[in-house]
């Protein structure tokens, strides 16, 4: 990965669908990935752990659903905006309460808000199908400077995921890299100074809140295409969870981590559920193992033993 | 590594190596022949319904040994692959495109909970894979949901609430309380039966709906108590049905009203053991001790007792009949596509799997079958360890029960 991570990320899911047992796999682990990606934003380089991140991806999720089943847009890039921009929104709005507390109180925060959206979708069940989810998102074409694909097929959507998941890589790369990015992790290693040093905390943070919120809402609208379907479930606490699992058994902090951690999690799941239905012990037991004796987690291991590597500086 | 000699080896890899170029020679249309049919199953294989998830497993299997049996489906064998979707339909709906992709299952044979059997049933419509449903469900086959391949086995909150409704209304009173689940399967069948018993020309002294998965309902009771109803009609589904009854038990109610449901089923009537659902009425699609009257419910009952050494449930019947469908739909379509399949179903609409004779309406592909009103036998009197149930009534398949095929969105 080296010196242009984000070249070698576009080279190695070009091929990854054919590393997999199935190509829907393959998309699924783009989309986790990149949830917990921008979940990494939030709590890897600012250092700030929402428990309640589900409800940006649940967001995501309905803002596309909604625009397309029930608001019936016809074309599929308003389809795709409209689930970041709603969770934006969320993220704007959950954020500016959240981050007048800290530590517990801000986790504990994110939670209740994410729970609080759970319950809304639940009763509104005219907008969101409530229990049964919402269903009937139709799959459109892709429309490309007059050229119409088909997404229908499998493989067809996973190239489709790539490129946007790509491009969004691309651009969480550039934040972290930018000046911005540095007063991120500046925050994260100590507020106070960097609050010495002139630069407005709370501000910074709610922008990285926002940001994070995007990049799930992203992820949440592109599984909502995929599965053509948004369980109300997309903003359950459980959800949250996973994002959290995923990002530390990938390596919180590093900026591939959390990719490397969805797909363990997604891929090692769906193979060992087709022999047994209690996979989540499995997967619980490697979770616990790298918290107590490999806490920096399977990528930042990794990149910690390369020649020249280290993860304390938030390397690829 | 150690106890293979280098010589064993090669030859085990020659071998290996030789048998896929061979297979690769073949062709494709010969090697389909030998393939298995493959059915999918996504069902809750853990959680709070995994008893009738087990159940509905059984009874799949047996219907593929019974095929397998008779020489399989157009020479094929047939394999069921079970999944569990974990109550949760963005695993339902991940399992079942893994069980289509990556396992190439031609059909999809399963789910219970209403909501993830509809997320099945978007990836099932997706990749053109015929889909019989076996859970309990107004929307699946009804428009937007339904599709021509969707098919669905199971009964729906509307019949069972119109068929139990009308039945209490006529023989156990016309003044109810209703306590409901708050959830989609909970309230449409607190609809139905509320406008039943409008028809009926009862009277509605209440309606509670309590959340799902709550095992208190103390706090109702003596609400409902007071107001002194005829009947208390209770829509609790799964664990809650046994937590309720114990409550309203232990409250005395059951002596001073009639407790029934729409729906009653073996699982939690074996669970909650026979004081507990003595005297409680409600309907069932089907139950073991039908085999003394109905010749499919025997070999049914007996192919269960031989393999599993107990009958088969209420559910287990639905996976079972489902299964058996896909092979005579493949059987009479002479082929595995989808929609050949499901036209065929459709030309010759009539089956008998395990309760006499049932059909698919053609507008919605829903089966339309008989029903039973049943009782709970008290302590004392039950037969064996399966024998809980009195059959009080039966009720004869009838469109009439359903929702019309306009009403359902088909013009």
């Amino acid at each position: 990965m080296g010196r242009h991570p984000v070249a070698a990320f576009g080279m190695f899911f070009a091929v990854f669908p054919f590393l997999m047992p199935y190509k829907s796999l393959a998309s699924q682990v783009l989309i986790f990935g990149l949830f917990a990606l921008g979940f990494n934003l939030l709590y890897g380089y600012t250092g700030l752990l929402s428990f309640g991140h589900a409800a940006y991806y649940g967001l995501g999720a309905y803002g596309t659903g909604i625009a397309l089943a029930k608001l019936k847009l016809g074309s599929l890039w308003l389809g795709i905006a409209a689930g970041p921009l709603l969770a934006v929104l969320g993220g704007i709005a959950i954020g500016f309460f959240c981050l007048r507390r800290r530590g517990i109180y801000f986790a504990m925060l994110t939670l209740a808000f994410a729970q609080l959206l759970y319950f809304v979708a639940f009763h509104l069940s005219d907008v969101t199908g409530g229990d049964d989810g919402l269903r009937g998102i139709p799959q459109l074409p892709l429309n490309l400077f007059g050229w119409k694909i088909d997404l229908e097929g499998s493989l067809a959507f996973y190239y489709f995921t790539f490129v946007l998941v790509w491009l969004a890589v691309a651009g969480l790369k550039r934040i972290l890299d930018s000046p911005f990015g540095t007063v991120l992790q500046a925050i994260r290693e100590n507020g106070d100074r960097a609050a010495a040093c002139g630069y407005d905390v709370r501000r910074v943070k709610h922008l990285s809140f926002v940001f994070s919120a995007f990049f799930a809402g992203l992820a949440g609208g592109l599984d909502a295409l995929r599965l053509a379907v948004v369980p109300v479930e997309s903003l359950y606490w459980v959800t949250s969870g996973q994002v959290v699992i995923m990002t530390l058994l990938g390596g919180a902090g590093t900026f591939f981590g959390p990719f490397v951690g969805a797909g363990t999690y997604l891929v090692l799941g769906d193979r060992l559920a087709v022999f047994t239905e209690r996979w989540p012990l499995v997967i619980g037991l490697i979770f616990m193992a790298f918290v107590l004796f490999l806490p920096k987690g399977i990528w930042g291991t990794l990149i910690d033993r390369l020649p020249g590597g280290t993860s304390a500086g938030a390397k690829p | 590594m150690a106890s293979i000699s280098r010589r064993k080896f090669l030859g085990a890899t020659g071998a290996t190596a030789g048998a896929v170029a061979a297979h690769g020679l073949f062709p494709s249309v010969l090697r389909a022949q030998a393939e298995p049919l493959r059915i999918g199953c996504p069902l809750p294989l853990t959680g709070p319904f995994a008893a009738l998830a087990a159940d509905m497993q059984r009874g799949a299997q047996l219907a593929v040994d019974e095929l397998n049996a008779k020489g399989g489906v157009m020479g094929r064998k047939v394999e069921v692959l079970f999944r569990d979707d974990e109550l949760k339909p963005a695993v339902g709906a991940q399992r079942t495109k893994e069980l289509i992709e990556n396992q190439k299952c031609q059909f999809i044979v399963g789910g219970l909970a209403a909501h993830v059997q509809m997320a099945i049933n978007e990836q099932t419509k997706k990749a053109k894979v015929l889909f019989i449903s076996t859970s309990q469900s107004d929307e699946i086959s009804a428009k937007p949901d339904t599709s021509p391949i969707t098919f669905h086995e199971a009964l729906n909150p509307t019949i069972t609430s119109r068929v139990m409704g009308t039945w209490i209304a006529q023989n156990l009173g016309k003044k109810w309380w209703i306590i409901y689940a708050d959830y989609a399967w909970g309230k449409q069948n607190n609809a139905v039966l509320q406008d039943t018993l409008k028809k009926q020309g009862g009277t509605l002294l209440g309606a509670t709906p309590y959340p799902l998965g709550s095992a208190e309902f103390s706090a109702h009771l003596p609400k409902i108590q007071a107001a002194k109803p005829d009947v208390l009609v209770s829509v609790t589904p799964g664990a809650d049905n046994i937590a309720y009854l114990k409550q309203a038990r232990s409250f005395g109610m059951d002596k001073t009203m009639k407790l029934a449901q729409p729906l009653l089923w073996i699982s939690y009537l074996k669970e909650g053991g026979p004081e507990l659902y003595s005297d409680i009425y409600g309907s069932i699609n089907w139950y073991w001790e039908l085999q003394d009257t109905i010749p499919s419910a025997k070999k049914f009952v007996e192919a269960s007792m031989k393999k599993f050494n107990m009958p088969p449930g209420d559910y287990g019947a639905y996976s079972y009949s489902g299964v058996l469908e896909v092979g005579r739909g493949v059987e009479l379509a002479k082929s595995t596509d989808a929609e050949a399949v499901a036209n065929a179903l459709r030309k010759s609409p009539v089956y008998d799997h395990f309760k006499g004779k049932e059909w698919w309406r053609a507008c919605d592909n829903k089966a339309m079958q008989d029903m039973w009103i049943v009782k709970g036998r008290g302590p004392g009197k039950t037969k064996g360890d399966w024998g809980l149930m009195d059959i009080v009534a039966k009720v004869a398949a009838d469109e009439k029960y359903d929702r019309t095929c306009a009403e359902k969105g088909f013009v």
